[in-house]
Order: structure tokens, then sequence, then C-alpha cells
């Protein structure tokens, strides 16, 4: 399995709120689901879940940013 | 599709502002203390015919250079094609100093982050990175700058350290290092590693570019980050980075400082310039001195 399945799974963590409250509750299984090898599993397991946060709040302020200046 | 970039030789430091609508007016009006002027290539990926002039005539008046951002480049994924397509006739119409792009990635599985995100820091990050810049290459015609990325997460799946994952793209392709200072000092302090073991990493004839800018703290007390926002003034230690960088490098480097918005006065800005060549001259005249006492040894 390429990295794209672990970057294609980040991109849906760092951006969607469903899926990275579903991912912080029960790592292993959304990770296995998503097709990600076992040492992708292992890594994401302890991702750094301070930075996770602070990052999905960052984008969700620029995209609010982008949004208003598009309007 | 090659095309050609202005191939001007520039042998001494230029220093220059991030081209802003917000900031026209200032930087116009003082292109005497402005070398050149950093445009983000994104803006015109949809612009109208008159507006791509507008930035044509823009180039008459004031050397540019184009900067990505949302390319990619730094992906198992291949880059899109077509954005290559976009900038390659860019810079055609433009003829650039030099174009840069980020070492992110935007998207994965369909899902735009909207915003650069650091890979994981792995073999196959690096390979499908060198993929995406030969790709770059060969359709624009001239090798992008590439620029590190400042991130608030420590991207997982890393076995490398970001100077070993960055200086293995450089050392392995032909684009050179942009190397934005307030990215590297925000994630020395965030992730904890001295920002002169990244410098002492990338061969100094590499780094052609510098980027400078401000940030602010995030999050609560015992778990806060340094977010690169490009909202304040550029904080001491990046000057005293510059100055380090100075002393490893020849003239020739491209300097930007990038301010995105709560803009201060176009004075405080060009000071902030000023502040940035008078750290590049302590650098090289540290390097000089020291040359001197290795001669005399």
């Amino acid at each position: 399995m390429s990295v794209s399945a672990l970057e294609a799974f980040l991109a849906r963590i760092y951006v969607d709120q469903k899926a990275r409250e579903k991912f912080l509750e029960n790592r292993d299984s959304e990770a296995v689901k998503a097709g990600l090898s076992a040492g992708e599993v292992e890594a994401v397991r302890h991702i750094d879940q301070v930075g996770l946060e602070l990052l999905a709040v960052s984008l969700e302020r620029k995209r609010q940013k982008h949004h208003s200046k598009r309007r | 599709m090659a095309v050609e970039v202005n191939k001007m030789t520039i042998r001494k430091d230029c220093f220059g502002l991030g081209w802003r609508p917000q900031l026209a007016a200032g930087i116009l009006s003082n292109l005497d203390r402005i070398d050149l002027v950093e445009v983000i290539a994104d803006d015109f990926f949809s612009a109208s015919r008159h507006e791509r002039r507008a930035l044509q005539t823009l180039a008459t008046q004031v050397p540019i250079t184009l900067h990505g951002v949302s390319l990619g480049l730094a992906s198992s994924v291949p880059v899109n094609r077509r954005r290559l397509d976009f900038i390659a006739r860019l810079c055609e119409e433009v003829k650039p100093l030099s174009w840069s792009e980020h070492l992110a990635f935007v998207r994965g599985g369909g899902v735009e982050i909207g915003h650069l995100a650091a890979p994981p820091r792995c073999s196959e990050t690096i390979d499908g990175t060198l993929s995406n810049l030969t790709l770059a290459y060969n359709i624009v015609g001239v090798a992008p700058q590439v620029e590190n990325v400042a991130t608030l997460i420590d991207p997982p799946y890393s076995d490398y350290d970001e100077g070993s994952w960055v200086s293995e793209i450089i050392s392995n392709s032909k684009s050179d290092l942009l190397l934005d200072l307030h990215n590297l000092y925000a994630n020395s302090l965030n992730f904890d590693f001295n920002p002169l073991d990244f410098i002492s990493q990338i061969p100094a004839d590499r780094v052609q570019g510098i980027h400078l800018a401000g940030g602010k703290w995030v999050g609560r007390a015992n778990a806060r980050r340094l977010l690169d926002d490009h909202l304040h003034d550029v904080p001491d230690p990046v000057y005293a980075l510059l100055e380090e960088v100075g002393a490893r490098t020849e003239p020739g480097l491209m300097v930007i400082l990038e301010r995105d918005g709560d803009f201060p006065s176009i004075e405080t800005l060009l000071d902030q310039l000023e502040r940035a060549r008078r750290a590049i001259a302590r650098g090289r005249m540290r390097s000089k001195i020291n040359l001197r006492r290795e001669d005399a040894a």
C-alpha cells in the first residue's frame, strides 16, 4: 500500500471534524478501515493530538476567511 | 511546454515584499527601496486577460518572482499537469526571476486541505517529491525553488527529521531551497530542535531564497504552538537566523518579507527589510573576519 492512502487519511482527519472525532475515539480501527499499512496504523496511533487539534482549528479559520473573501 | 524565465544573473542580495493589493500603493511609491516583489501565482489561476496584462505591466516596473501555493509537490501523488501548464504559461508571460512552491501536500483522496500540510517525512514522499519536481522542470522549463513549511503537527510516519528530509530532496533535484526562516523558527520551537542544525544540513550554495514573516502562539499554556500566520512583525530570533545564513552563503539571495494582513505602514515593512539587509551584512562581515583569521593562523 502506498503512502498515498496515509496522505488521504490525514487530509480527511485534518479537514473533517466527524472523521477526526471518530478517529480520536478509536484510532486503530479507523486507520485499518482506511486501508493503512501496519506501520502507518502504528504511526497514527501515536499521532500528535495537540498538533492535530490546533491544525484543525487553524484550517477551519483559513476556510472561513477564504469563504468570506469570496462572498 | 518549456519556457524561459528571466535569466538575469543576480550577484547581489535582493530584498523585497510579497505583493498584496493592500500594499500596492506603498510598494509602487518606494521602488527605490524594494528590489523585487513576490507574486502569488495561484491568484492568477482564473484571472481575466486584463488582470494578467496588469501583472505583465507590473513586471516591467519591478522584477517579479512567482510563488505557488497549491501544487502539492511534496506528495506521493503526482502533481496535476494542468496546474503546471498554468505556471508555465504565467512564467512565459511574466518572465519572473524565479518561481517557487512549497514542500507540502495540499490534498489527498479527493479532499482539499485548503492549506499547506507537512507530509510524512519518509522515503516514499521523497521519491514522490522528486518525481513531481522532475515533471515541474520538464513542463515549466525551470526548476522551482522549494520552500520548507511550518507545521502545527508533527507529521506521523516520519523516519527523517525535517533537515535531512529537505536536504535529501535538494541534493537529488535541480531545485534550490527557498528557506523560510520563520517556518524553521516556528518548527524548532514547536518540536524542540535547534534551527542551526537544520541550516547546517542544507548545502549553503543551494539556499537561493529567504522568506521572513511573523506569527503568534496558539493553544493552551502547556500545549501551545507557534503559528506562522504572516500577521505579525518578524521576531528578533529570525533576524539572528538570517545573520547566520548570511555568514554561510554568497551574495545572490532573494529575501522576501511576507505580510498577509493586519498591515502596518509601508515604512514599518521597509524598516523590517532594512533590518534584514543589516542582518545579512553582519553575517557576511563575520564570515570575512573568520576567513581572515584562518588565513592569518
